[in-house]
């Protein structure tokens, strides 16, 4: 590993410096010339015909500069989220329908001189509703007389049920000694990014628009925008700098970025339009509410002779990413924990809810939640401890992953012995528990592998270009957008490694579909495996270039040739030449620049992980508190370590909150939102986060990322949320089968134990 | 309608039109063009506005811009010593990675900064007291802490430990 100069080091963050003093730009940063406020009007009904809009009055208020309903805009049938190559979308949306399907859908726009005006502006616009029957649970949108939210879709699915066989689990269910099924259920945890959703739009004179956006996919957005708005794609720009997250959700487009380019349009002025708090709630994603049935059969030395499932997810309004979400996480069910008769199904369906979408995970949080706690379950069962049936069946190298790929090393066993190892698992286990007092602690553990890159779903391709300007300093151009993840300092990280240049000589160009090459956005753990296998790619040519001129100058055969740290070397001779030297002028003449691009197109390789957790149960109040957190994680080669490990320590924060708080309401009745706001949406804070002690094994680096890196950003949400409710069993001897787990049902449940 | 208020910010005196409606966030954000005071959620309940005014810190969003009239306020960006210099609690962020995404950062450093004028020696406990009203959802916290007790070693307090 000390062959490597770059990769592996936790090098300063060009990202950082802006984002420390205050400099670095954000979208709803962006003040423009003549700039209007644009706001949006949100249904006070979940499911309605909308008999009539009254933009009058409102359109008559002093400083209100233009207003959109339905009848004004193109009518478009569009994908929600842009990604119109693959099938893990819908196209089931308009900018502004004659129906409204969810509480809080916009039906109206408005741009002003300011938002206050806007705002008031927004309250003279009359609707007129025709109201619609509402089913917000999946059992009533099932239901055979329940309305029909979207014509096409009959049965109110989003898409026909995913089903994955592999072998006879009849035959495998016959085989076993021992037969566990239960129902999981999990509820509405949001992304809460901390940078509510924002877009700047300006036209040229020439009808070109220019779209800042908050996305993580600047070059579906474009697509996007220009199918709806009619335009080439030359005409379209969209620009995104800093992003203050997303974590999946901003793959979307949220009727906003429409509305403010065609406000702009109308207005023939910038428009700002940006999100409130309560509104990235309201028409914001959320991960998939839904309920997982499992049902395993074991055999006495602990090996899993079938598994059979049922996965439902409620879409809520839209199908946004509810195909792909109910496609990944089905299918993980395959895997994770060897299996080889499977029968499993999944259903996504619509439902008059809060539209859940892409979020961190996709999928596999739900299903991998019943999946490990299962693995609990039958361990107890069996007489076995926990850890050791999971590492028995453990995935491994040559196993078919949920992908259809054979997985590459032991990485998933790696992770669990070593996390049993430094957590000294075994005394835990058999430690002396305290038989008294109100405070109960428990241990428990979970596993998770997450794949890098989309595929199968969406066969994907990672480009850049590598440019070398005459004084020897590198630019990478890439069209991935940094959410905050370090991803773009990773690939001048590889960038620097693959051309032997050092580190501070390498930078990123970014954020701009005009100048950048194509991506397909950040997201799927991708973008250190796919952008920098590609970024490695560019580089190596522009490497190989570099060689063939230095070539002559040293006298040398350029395969002779070797280059670190900005300086060439002739092996065995002390002949060198610095890289500047060797691109620079020669006698007043500029040397023609050296330029290469590069496309790759993975296939898919698995990040794995164990999550080890110690919780503490008041068994008085049903206060339940994650005293640590041991993290081990085999993610192939790690380019930043401390960039990763802060990762999977945010990832991990998600996680508590999903599993112990976190939970976006909505009322049965009226699907009327009840907690769109940061205090009764409860998220985890420094005082209730604990120590994360983060464990990073390079044990099975997978030939298809640079240097054998692989994706992390999704993993570390997975593993924990079944890892604390093993642990709260292990405490106090109540199995909880769904998250979030409430203090409430804690007491619920220990009331029950011990009638 | 506007008010002209008089207030320093950053050291500078700076004259401002103010509407009486407007808070102390937006007033800073279109008004001074200081847009790196962040608004998460612009109802107190996620720090990404934190400020100090006349020291202390505050949610600029839940402080009205007439408000501050005469005072002092310093935002993330009148905290470098130097253009081209950080402060600790600036460096160290980077050096630690207490930073992700970035749009909670400068309300958070505000807040540190004001926790280690007043406390220069904390605990851990006491830094993470300090900042439950920040919320940050990328880093979990683990370095945010560690950026801030290595600050507090360097400037001379930490002697508590970790």
């Amino acid at each position: 590993m000390s062959d490597l100069d770059v990769i592996g080091t936790s090098v300063r963050r060009p990202d950082m410096p802006g984002k420390v003093t205050g400099h670095a730009l954000y979208a709803g940063d962006l003040a423009l010339p003549g700039m209007l406020h644009g706001k949006l009007k949100r249904s006070t009904i979940a499911h309605a015909e909308i008999k009539r809009i009254d933009t009058a009055k409102a359109l008559a208020f002093p400083g209100v500069r233009a207003v959109l309903t339905h009848a004004n805009v193109p009518r478009v049938l569009h994908y929600g989220s842009p990604h119109p190559r693959s099938v893990s979308v819908t196209k089931d949306q308009y900018i502004l329908d004659t129906k409204v399907r969810y509480w809080g859908e916009a039906v109206a726009a408005v741009a002003a001189e300011s938002e206050e005006i806007a705002e008031e502006a927004l309250d003279l616009i009359e609707v007129e509703y025709a109201a619609l029957p509402a089913v917000f649970a999946v059992e009533q949108a099932l239901a055979p007389d329940a309305p029909l939210i979207h014509d096409g879709h009959p049965g109110n699915l989003v898409a026909d049920p995913v089903v994955v066989k592999r072998g006879d689990v009849d035959r495998g269910f016959a085989d076993a000694d021992l037969v566990i099924e239960g129902t999981y259920e999990m509820g509405r945890p949001t992304p809460a990014y901390m940078e509510p959703n924002v877009c700047v739009c300006q036209w040229d004179a020439d009808g070109k628009l220019t779209a800042w956006i908050s996305t993580q996919t600047p070059f579906m957005v474009r697509g996007i925008l220009a199918e709806v708005l009619g335009l080439p794609y030359h005409k379209v720009r969209v620009l995104v700098d800093h992003m203050g997250g997303g974590f999946g959700a901003k793959q979307d487009l949220f009727q906003t970025e429409f509305l403010c380019a065609l406000l702009a349009r109308e207005t023939r002025r910038p428009v700002r339009m940006e999100f409130t708090r309560k509104e990235t709630f309201l028409g914001g994603r959320s991960r998939h509410p839904g309920t997982v049935w499992l049902k395993q059969g074991f055999r006495k030395d602990g090996s899993i002779s079938a598994r059979q499932a049922r996965v439902t997810f409620n879409s809520g309004a839209y199908g946004s990413h509810g195909p792909g979400v109910t496609a990944v996480g089905t299918a993980a069910l395959t895997s994770l924990f060897r299996c080889d008769n499977v029968h499993l199904e999944g259903r996504c369906v619509y439902t008059n809810a809060p539209i859940a979408g892409a979020y961190r995970g996709y999928g596999v949080v739900q299903t991998y939640y019943a999946l490990d706690i299962q693995l609990d379950e039958a361990a107890e069962r069996l007489g076995l401890d926990p850890a050791e049936l999971k590492l028995r069946n453990a995935v491994r190298e040559g196993d078919l992953a949920p992908s259809g790929h054979p997985i590459v090393g032991h990485g998933l066993e790696d992770c669990i012995r070593r996390g049993i190892e430094e957590v000294g698992w075994p005394t835990l286990r058999h430690r002396a528990r305290a038989a008294r007092g109100p405070v109960r602690r428990g241990w428990g553990m979970g596993c998770e592998m997450h794949g890098s890159s989309a595929y199968p779903g969406i066969k994907e391709q990672g480009n850049a270009t590598v440019r070398m300007n005459e004084d020897g300093t590198v630019q990478l151009f890439t069209g991935t957008t940094g959410l905050g993840t370090g991803a773009h300092t990773a690939l001048a990280q590889v960038v620097a490694e693959e051309l032997g240049v050092r580190f501070e000589d390498v930078s990123v160009v970014h954020g701009d579909t005009d100048v950048a090459p194509w991506d397909i956005g950040a997201f799927a753990s991708h973008t250190t495996y796919m952008g920098g296998r590609a970024a490695q790619m560019a580089a190596a040519q522009v490497k190989r270039e570099l060689l063939e001129r230095a070539a002559d100058e040293l006298e040398a055969a350029a395969a002779d040739l070797e280059v670190r740290q900005g300086v060439i070397t002739v092996r065995g001779s002390d002949r060198r030449l610095s890289v500047r030297e060797a691109i620079g002028p020669k006698k007043g003449i500029p040397s023609a620049h050296i330029v290469a691009s590069a496309t790759y197109r993975p296939t898919k390789s698995y990040s794995f992980a164990a999550h080890f957790v110690e919780v503490q149960v008041d068994t008085e109040t049903g206060q339940i508190d994650v005293l640590q957190v041991v993290p081990v994680h085999e993610i192939g080669r790690v380019i930043h370590p401390v960039a990763a490990a802060g990762q999977i320590e945010g990832g991990i924060q998600q996680g508590i909150g999903h599993t112990l708080t976190e939970d976006y309401v909505i009322d049965p009745a009226d699907g009327r939102s009840l907690n769109a706001g940061f205090v009764d949406y409860k998220m985890p804070l420094s005082m209730d986060m604990p120590p994360i002690r983060t464990i990073m094994l390079e044990t099975a680096p997978d030939p298809g990322g640079p240097y054998g890196a692989k994706g992390v950003g999704e993993d570390p949400i997975i593993a924990i949320g079944p890892a604390i409710a093993n642990a709260v069993y292990d405490a106090i001897g109540v199995r909880f089968r769904h998250y979030p787990i409430t203090p409430e049902q804690v007491l619920q449940g220990l009331r029950e134990k011990h009638e | 309608m506007k008010e002209l208020v008089r207030v320093t910010i950053n050291g500078e005196a700076r004259e401002l039109a103010v509407a009486p409606y407007r808070s102390l966030l937006d007033v800073l954000r279109n008004e001074a063009g200081l847009t790196g005071t962040k608004k998460g959620c612009d109802v107190g309940d996620c720090g990404a506005c934190t400020v100090l005014l006349d020291g202390d810190p505050v949610n600029a969003c839940l402080v009205l811009g007439v408000e501050v009239k005469g005072r002092r306020i310093t935002t993330i960006e009148g905290l470098q010593p130097a253009p081209d210099r950080l402060h600790p609690l600036q460096e160290n962020f980077i050096k630690y990675g207490g930073a992700q995404c970035g749009f909670c950062t400068p309300g958070v450093i505000m807040m540190a900064k004001a926790l280690l004028d007043e406390n220069p020696d904390p605990t851990e406990a006491e830094i993470r007291f300090g900042l439950a009203g920040n919320i940050c959802r990328c880093t979990g916290y683990t370095k945010i802490v560690e950026a801030i007790q290595a600050t507090a070693r360097q400037l001379g307090g930490g002697k508590r430990g970790a």
